[in-house]
């Protein structure tokens, strides 16, 4: 058995290997299916295996870590651009989380994928991605970190257009590089804006790095900068405030959410893997990395950075479960719920419940994943089908699928007990602690979330199958990692819980002892943990509120007895329909956008361009070209085109004036 | 002594092409291209050579050779010689000719013409790039124009003779300019040291102590001259008309080689002569520069032609390398010699590409295509992927290197907090990196417009995939593009000490400095 020290110092082999998988399919094993496919799944079950093995190692041994190896990318004599590896605790939790669902996901499209022709095609770019994702895990600095972002990112492009000859997903697939781009450029100025008032202080330490044993990593180097004078308060907030753009535009939050909902042109798998589970959770992971950007310059809470951060994510949380309300796309609701849910982790680190956010992406990364599987499984059995109004009854048909859907169900609902509940309530009690209209707001966002989640169940599995084609049940490869997820969206919410907590639980609003955790104590920003006490009220509220979505749920959409529903759609008020309406066309952001881009740039382009290249410039070319050739008399000899004497006419205008300055010299 | 491979590699290098031409000009028709195919490797093979006998460390210039031909009225010498600058560029030149080479199979009309006409191209190129002396520099850098106007007037496209004219003139325009430059640079000096040559390392040494005047007027006719080249707003326009008319491998030549020239003069004589100039207005350099940038892109995103687009890209892509050189900054000279290689590599990519799918569809007009073109062409498809991604500069492709090391070196520059009083210095930068949303704007618009989406029943049963030919073109290219991308040290450590002992120089120029 290998030493702990061997899996912290090879883990380069976890991360180069699904890139090596991914390179050797596309330079010819596609050819192959089977060993494509061998290949691919091969590379991340390596990376899973040695994942368990590197978190056990970890926790056995917690003086191993943080370890970072460097070497230059870009180099001048005075100037450093580094790549690197970097285990620290954060980043074995994130490399367990990637693996574990990227190789699941990988085993479903297996099944999922069988019929296709680009089954190899679609491993390739899963392996792609999962190197890139695992890359960007183990990012030393934050330029590494926006190189594997956009490699990432490009991946989820090539993922949503991969069925290409599908218009809408050929759309989608811009948009959402598109919209990433300007979320990009924004985090570009931010390291530019940050790295221009650090410059002087990295030295030979590793420029813009994470970690560092001498204290020039971010927050020591914006300390070391505020306090030199060349990083002023105002600035770094700035620079936080355009960094966010990044995390924004990845993460899908308000405004720049509008390209998740459409990336699901791309197929389920990819669905479950990029866009829920791992790397729209990267721009969480991104500000957790690089926490002291959005502090106080003195590395404290409380700043305008984090601030934006939580009204960002409330917003984000508010106004995707509201749109997740009325749509009836199955793969639509939940990239709805996962808009929403990445909101409550924003909200989460800007009111600096820092472990609980962490928490709740680690939570929501297994849930959510299922969740997705669960709908492919769906998709699949009813041969391509994804409006819930043409579903309904299939729990008879796909019993397996039906549970698994129902424990995600109710995990992301907030159901005590389950995974979701634990972190979304660490999340909720941070904001009410932070702000109560926040908390109150998130409350409200909880009870929204049980209502839409349970009216895809219902609507899904529940009653009379509504539609014609013949559900069943998918085989054990798409089934079996559904069950594989169901554990740990059920369990994993324990390990961020202490039992003891129950005994001090108090219901007056005051909040309980602090207990430690075994997840906020691995995981945890600053040098010891912090942990909150449980708050029985606030608790109760929110459970009270998720339940309450259930009822709702249950009354509409399972026995019937309630019509709001159809009175809603149907209404002549026009309050109620414009908000209907509203919530139907997604806050009509893409309208907005669209006439945006349609309407004002791309004719502002056009206008200003043809007016200066076309008017401007050439005609003052040709209108110099005829005056010259007027003053060498030789117009006649223009409609023959004879480039020479053009030039010779240039030429002694040229010379004259070279004699001119050199009779006038100074 | 002929053989002696420290002294004589370049001249062998740079002359090889006249005596292909030469060549290729008395042989039969039918083995033009073998010809020509067989000495573009060669002069690759050798340019390699050079490259790995070169020696990053070692300061100056090295290869070099002076024959001195008469002192009298003039001194005129023959004096070639590389530092890891113009080294990287002789390496792209021979890639890249030996690559267009390859992609000249369907020019079916007099080869042998062609050929010589190509191998003349390259004479030119190569000469600009090894010259080391003004004089010779000049006389190369003309030369390509009379090659250049015959392969776009003989074998272009519809309004070729239109678009040659306007090449010409434009071009023609410039180099008068730098002739001026020139005789008025040596006028000026001969006065002071009646020994004074043409010879480019005196000048550079001489140069910086002639009143800062006289830099300024030499120094406007330079930079004229290469700014026409390079080409920047607002001197472009002739850029996409000489693209769309020139036959595919030209335009492979123009967009890869003839460009750089401009770009290379840039580093070389403007920034290596005149640094006090750089000094004084260099913030304008780079505002010009960041200008290019978002306004090509912005153009881009209006135009219905699709090797438009890719022609106007260029525009916008160098005008990377104005901002990198004009700020003061190591680093960001670093990233504009590299733009010029990676640039050189893409839009050579890229304009083959477009020819691949001219040559299937006849027509340029991106509404005419219709899209779709990915059932009947996927490997064209994935080439097509690939060059977008590498045009708009992501991560792991050579463009982004590039462009990080601009972006970081402008923005950390002494110059930037000099523009306006400091004023507007950064905000020219961030102006600059809207290109990163512009490019993958139009550039991913484009790739959707001609690839995605369902097939036109007019392309139906038409079309073809790549041959092997093209594969291996498009291969080639593309491996290179992605190595520099993942390790951009293997280029930049071999030219590294020449970009940092430019800026040096530059900056040793600073007032307060001394």
């Amino acid at each position: 058995m290998p030493s702990g020290q061997f899996f912290v110092e090879n883990i380069g082999y976890v991360v180069s290997a699904p890139f090596l998988a991914g390179l050797l399919i596309v330079l010819g094993l596609w050819r192959s299916k089977t060993i494509s496919m061998l290949l691919s799944v091969g590379a991340v079950a390596f990376g899973f295996v040695y994942s368990m093995f590197l978190f056990f190692a970890i926790t056995a041994n917690p003086k191993l870590v943080p370890w970072q190896i460097n070497v230059d990318w870009l180099a001048t004599s005075n100037f450093h651009l580094s790549m690197g590896l970097l285990v620290d605790n954060l980043v074995a939790v994130m490399l367990l989380v990637v693996t574990t669902v990227s190789l699941l996901v990988q085993i479903y499209t297996h099944g999922y994928m069988r019929e296709d022709p680009g089954y190899s095609r679609f491993y390739a770019y899963l392996s792609l991605f999962t190197g890139s994702m695992l890359g960007l895990v183990v990012s030393t600095n934050l330029f590494e970190t926006y190189f594997f972002w956009e490699l990432v990112g490009v991946c989820s492009y090539f993922l949503i257009g991969f069925w290409w000859y599908k218009a809408s997903a050929a759309e989608a697939a811009l948009k959402a590089f598109f919209v990433n781009r300007i979320g990009d450029c924004g985090f570009l100025i931010g390291i530019l804006l940050l790295l221009a008032a650090t410059k002087d202080i990295w030295g030979s330490h590793v420029v813009l790095g994470y970690v560092d044993p001498n204290g020039f990593d971010l927050g020591g180097v914006i300390q070391r900068a505020h306090q030199s004078g060349a990083l002023s308060a105002g600035l770094l907030t700035l620079a936080a405030c355009l960094t966010l753009l990044g995390p924004m535009a990845k993460s899908a939050q308000f405004p720049l959410h509008v390209w998740l909902p459409d990336a699901m042109e791309g197929p389920t798998p990819i669905s479950a893997l990029i866009h829920a589970a791992t790397m729209v959770a990267a721009g969480v992971y991104l500000v957790a990395r690089a926490y002291p950007i959005w502090l106080t310059p003195d590395g404290h809470t409380g700043s305008i950075g984090l601030a934006v951060i939580t009204v960002v994510g409330a917003i984000t949380a508010f106004m995707a479960a509201t749109i997740a309300l009325s749509q009836f796309d199955i793969k639509r609701i939940l990239a709805w719920s996962t808009v929403s849910q990445l909101g409550y982790m924003f909200v989460g680190l800007g009111t600096g419940a820092f472990s609980g956010s962490i928490f709740h992406l680690f939570n929501h990364a297994f849930f959510k994943a299922m969740l997705f599987l669960c709908s492919g499984a769906v998709i699949h059995g009813l041969h391509g089908e994804q409006d819930i109004r043409k579903m309904g009854g299939l729990k008879k048909y796909m019993p397996i699928t039906a549970y698994c859907c129902l424990v995600g169900t109710l995990s992301i609902s907030g159901c005590p007990g389950l995974s979701g509940f634990f972190s979304k309530d660490e999340i909720i009690a941070s904001a009410c602690k932070y702000n109560v209209w926040l908390g109150a707001l998130m409350i409200f966002t909880a009870f929204l979330t049980a209502f839409y989640m349970f009216r895809l169940y219902f609507m899904t599995f529940e009653n009379e199958y509504r539609g014609d084609a013949h559900p069943h049940e998918s085989p054990p490869v798409v089934w079996l990692p559904l069950v594989v997820l169901a554990f740990p969206s059920v369990l994993s919410g324990y390990l961020g819980f202490n039992w003891q907590s129950l005994n001090g639980l108090k219901f007056d609003g005051t909040e309980g002892a602090s207990l430690a955790n075994q997840f906020a104590a691995f995981v945890h920003f600053g040098q010891v943990p912090h942990f909150e006490g449980m708050n029985g009220l606030i608790m109760l509220i929110s459970t009270t509120a998720a339940l309450l979505g259930f009822c709702l749920a249950w009354a509409v959409y399972k026995t019937g007895s309630v019509h709001v529903n159809s009175d809603i759609a149907t209404s002549k008020q026009p309050l109620v329909a414009f908000l209907y309406d509203f919530s139907l066309n997604k806050w009509k952001f893409d309208e907005f956008y669209l006439w945006l881009v349609n309407e004002i740039f791309l004719p502002f382009f056009s206008f200003i361009w043809q007016l200066v290249d076309k008017y401007i410039i050439d005609t003052f070319v040709n209108f110099t070209g005829v005056a010259t050739l007027a003053t060498g008399s030789v117009v006649r000899l223009m409609q023959n085109g004879r480039g020479q004497y053009y030039a010779l006419v240039i030429f002694a205008w040229v010379a004259g004036l070279t004699i001119f300055a050199y009779i006038v010299r100074p | 002594m002929l053989f002696n491979f420290g002294q004589m590699s370049l001249t062998w290098l740079l002359f090889l092409p006249l005596i292909a031409s030469l060549v290729i000009a008395l042989a039969n028709e039918k083995h033009a291209r073998k010809l020509a195919i067989v000495f573009s490797i060669v002069m690759f093979g050798l340019s390699l050579l050079i490259w790995q006998q070169f020696h990053p460390a070692l300061s100056g210039m090295q290869f070099e050779y002076k024959a001195i031909w008469f002192n009298s009225p003039i001194p005129v010498q023959y004096h070639v010689g590389v530092d890891g600058i113009s080294l990287a560029l002789v390496v792209l030149t021979t890639f890249i000719v030996l690559m267009a080479v390859l992609a000249s199979e369907t020019i079916t009309t007099r080869p042998k013409l062609y050929y010589s006409f190509v191998m003349l191209l390259s004479l030119s190129i190569l000469g600009v790039f090894v010259s080391l002396d003004l004089l010779q520099f000049f006389v190369f850098y003309e030369l390509e124009l009379v090659p250049m106007y015959f392969l776009i007037a003989i074998w272009g496209g519809p309004n070729r003779s239109y678009a040659a004219m306007k090449f010409l003139l434009y071009t023609f325009f410039g180099g008068v300019f730098m002739l001026g430059g020139i005789i008025y640079l040596y006028s000026q000096l001969i006065m002071l040291d009646p020994g004074a040559s043409f010879d480019m390392i005196a000048l550079a040494r001489q140069c910086p102590y002639l009143p800062k005047l006289i830099q300024g007027i030499a120094f406007l006719g330079f930079f004229l001259a290469f700014v026409i080249k390079l080409p920047s707003f607002p001197l472009h326009t002739w850029l996409p008309d000489a693209h769309v008319e020139a036959p595919t491998p030209i335009s492979m030549i123009l967009a890869g080689l003839l460009l750089k020239m401009g770009s290379y003069g840039l580093v070389r004589i403007c920034l290596g002569f005149f640094p006090n100039t750089v000094i004084d207005y260099g913030k304008w350099i780079m505002l010009l520069g960041a200008f290019n940038i978002v306004w090509a892109a912005m153009a881009c995103l209006v135009q219905k032609d699709m090797k438009r687009i890719i022609a106007l890209s260029s525009v916008s892509h160098m005008g990377f390398v104005l901002l990198g050189i004009g700020c003061l900054s190591s680093l960001a000279l670093q990233g504009a010699v590299f733009q010029m290689i990676s640039h050189g590599v893409i839009s050579a990519l890229l304009f083959f590409l477009v020819g691949t799918v001219y040559e299937r569809c006849h027509t340029r007009d991106i509404t005419e295509i219709g899209g779709g073109l990915a059932k009947q062409m996927p490997v064209l498809f994935y080439f097509w992927m690939f060059a977008c991604l590498a045009n708009l500069g992501l991560p792991g492709l050579s463009g982004f290197a590039a462009e990080t090391a601009i972006y970081y070196g402008s923005f950390t520059s002494i110059m930037v907090s000099t523009l306006v009083k400091g004023i507007l210095g950064k905000p020219v930068v961030i102006f600059a990196t809207f290109g990163v949303v512009l490019t993958a704007a139009y550039m991913l618009w484009l790739l959707k417009r001609l690839f995605f989406g369902p097939e036109t029943s007019r392309w139906a049963g038409h079309l073809s995939d790549a041959r092997p030919n093209e594969k291996l073109i498009a291969w080639s290219l593309s491996v290179v593009v992605l190595a520099l991308g993942i390790f951009p040290l293997l280029l930049t450590q071999q030219y590294n000490p020449a970009t940092e002992s430019i800026n040096r120089l530059m900056v040793s120029r600073l007032p307060g400095s001394h």
